[in-house]
């Protein structure tokens, strides 16, 4: 049966489903270049790719260096954040009392834009890595704990009955059952986490930093370096989809059994 | 020999969000004797899931007593539901394999014993999105029988198979209930598949779901499609279907 599908993917209309896309970015980028040359847009205001590119190898800038650092704050972050949110909702599913108590804590830091708190954390951490990764930790433990705690309640009810009616203790039933369900919603968190860690690193760099991709952006502001705030973007861009690729790699080998959409 | 299960007028009732109590069994007395197949007929709705789950155990009953045979050890069901409820993270040998794991069964011939009676070698590593409807209600057939449960519960197995799946499926599910000489108790709605398949057969009134009338299947024990044009066949879903229609004028007529 994947045998279909796979030859169908590589038919003409498959191709067409990367290839427009392809196109039409392509011609983006070109139209792009051509508008900033024919309206003789400085590059302070707003550069042209091939500007970009240039001010990208002209070596005024370590790239690897600024982007290191923001990866590592956001890497260092999503993956505490993932492990306190996995936490977090196995202890909510499986008491009903800490759920009440954790609740409306986890519901109103959710609705807060978590990102108007950053200059605050800041006042009680001080203006060090700490307080960085604090940001992105709470940015990314937020998908985790909704996603993970949905996909362990979400449970098809007969299985639970067939576990029950063998004796399984909960400790069984958690194991067997609720945690082999909550995967796939789990690396749905994660795709929304790991997008929530790189604009945790940014902000967080943004309220206070003198490295990372955020300061080089901020930077760029205050000296009209405009070309180097467009290189920034496009590694954040590469990071995102990046991340966002990982993701899904990592879903696939984990979940030979899961097929979405 | 004693009975498997013997039920003595049990009532369930739930409770409702809104605090209204819902009658869902209204006092079911039946018995299964040892190698028997019978099935509860009854429209949609009238209890018949429930009555299974207070067999296997799952919930327990408001009133009345339940009975299980211990004799041979312990008193463990195997459960078959109406869409297969398989686990999708496991392949098809850990599916049948999982209720040998519960009970902490160390022998696992019976799983490779299954799969070869239910025709699914070749597919041990497959997992369920692979397989077609009727693959995977084999397979959850398979799990009910693999840890030699003292009675099968079948919660409408075939619900939603196309017409000529189900027939096969029921054919081979009457003859893995013979070979394996498991007994049964199998909740249906579906008249023919009640007479093909079990030896007595409970009809069940709508909710709350009482018992109200007890049709024997006059058919040997070993039944390939063909009795399904005989004229037993064709006298006990006779039967069965008259003292449904029966329930449902009653039903219509109460509530004009």
């Amino acid at each position: 049966m994947g045998g279909i599908g796979r030859t169908t993917r590589l038919s003409l209309p498959g191709l067409a489903a990367y290839g427009l896309p392809l196109v039409s970015f392509v011609v983006g980028v070109v139209l792009w270049q051509l508008l900033v040359a024919l309206f003789r847009i400085p590059a302070y205001l707003f550069p042209s790719p091939s500007a970009i590119i240039q001010g990208f190898f002209a070596g005024r800038i370590d790239w690897v260096q600024q982007t290191s650092i923001t990866l590592n704050e956001a890497v260092t972050g999503a993956l505490i954040g993932i492990v306190v949110g996995f936490a977090i909702a196995v202890v909510i599913t499986l008491s009903a009392t800490l759920r009440q108590i954790l609740m409306p804590y986890i519901v109103a830091l959710q609705v807060l834009p978590k990102v108007a708190i950053a200059p605050i954390i800041y006042i009680l951490l001080g203006f060090s890595n700490t307080s960085r990764v604090l940001l992105i930790v709470i940015l990314t433990f937020f998908p985790i704990v909704i996603n993970v705690s949905t996909g362990l309640t979400d449970v098809d009810r007969n299985l639970i009955y067939l576990l029950q009616s063998l004796r399984a203790s909960r400790a069984t039933i958690f194991f067997k059952v609720r945690l082999p369900n909550s995967l796939p919603y789990f690396f749905d968190g994660l795709k929304i986490a790991v997008s929530g860690a790189l604009v945790g690193a940014i902000v967080a760099e943004f309220v206070s930093s003198n490295s990372g991709l955020g300061f080089l952006i901020l930077n760029s502001q205050y000296t009209f370096n405009t070309v180097a705030a467009f290189g920034a973007f496009a590694i954040l861009t590469v990071l995102g989809l990046l991340l966002y690729a990982a993701v899904i790699v990592l879903a696939r080998q984990l979940m030979p059994w899961y097929r979405s959409g | 020999m004693p009975a498997v299960v013997v039920l003595e007028n049990v009532s369930k009732h739930y409770t409702t969000v809104k605090g209204h109590e819902v009658q869902a069994v209204r006092n079911v007395s039946l018995s299964v004797q040892p190698g028997e197949t019978v099935a509860i007929v009854g429209p949609s709705g009238c209890g018949k899931s429930t009555l299974l789950r207070l067999i296997a155990g799952v919930e327990g009953p408001s009133g009345g007593s339940i009975r299980r045979e211990t004799a041979g050890g312990h008193f463990i069901v195997g459960y078959v539901f109406q869409d297969s409820s398989l686990m999708r993270w496991r392949t098809v040998y850990d599916n049948i394999k999982l209720p040998l794991e519960v009970v902490k069964k160390r022998d696992l011939g019976n799983v490779d014993r299954l799969i070869d009676l239910i025709g699914m070698k070749g597919f041990e590593r497959s997992y369920p999105i692979e397989l077609s409807g009727g693959m995977q209600r084999r397979v959850s057939i398979a799990r009910a029988f693999v840890h030699e449960p003292s009675i099968v519960l079948m919660d409408e197995p075939f619900t939603g198979v196309d017409e000529l799946t189900k027939e096969a499926l029921q054919h081979e599910l009457g003859n893995l209930i013979r070979t394996l000489h498991v007994t049964a108790l199998l909740v249906t709605h579906d008249i023919e598949e009640a007479v093909f398949l079990s030896d007595r057969i409970f009809v069940m009134s709508p909710r709350p779901g009482a018992i109200v009338e007890e049709v024997p299947v006059n058919l040997p024990s070993a039944r390939d499609p063909s009795v399904r044009s005989s004229l037993e066949f064709f006298a006990a879903a006779s039967k069965v279907r008259a003292k449904l229609l029966e329930l449902h004028a009653m039903r219509v007529d109460a509530a004009t």
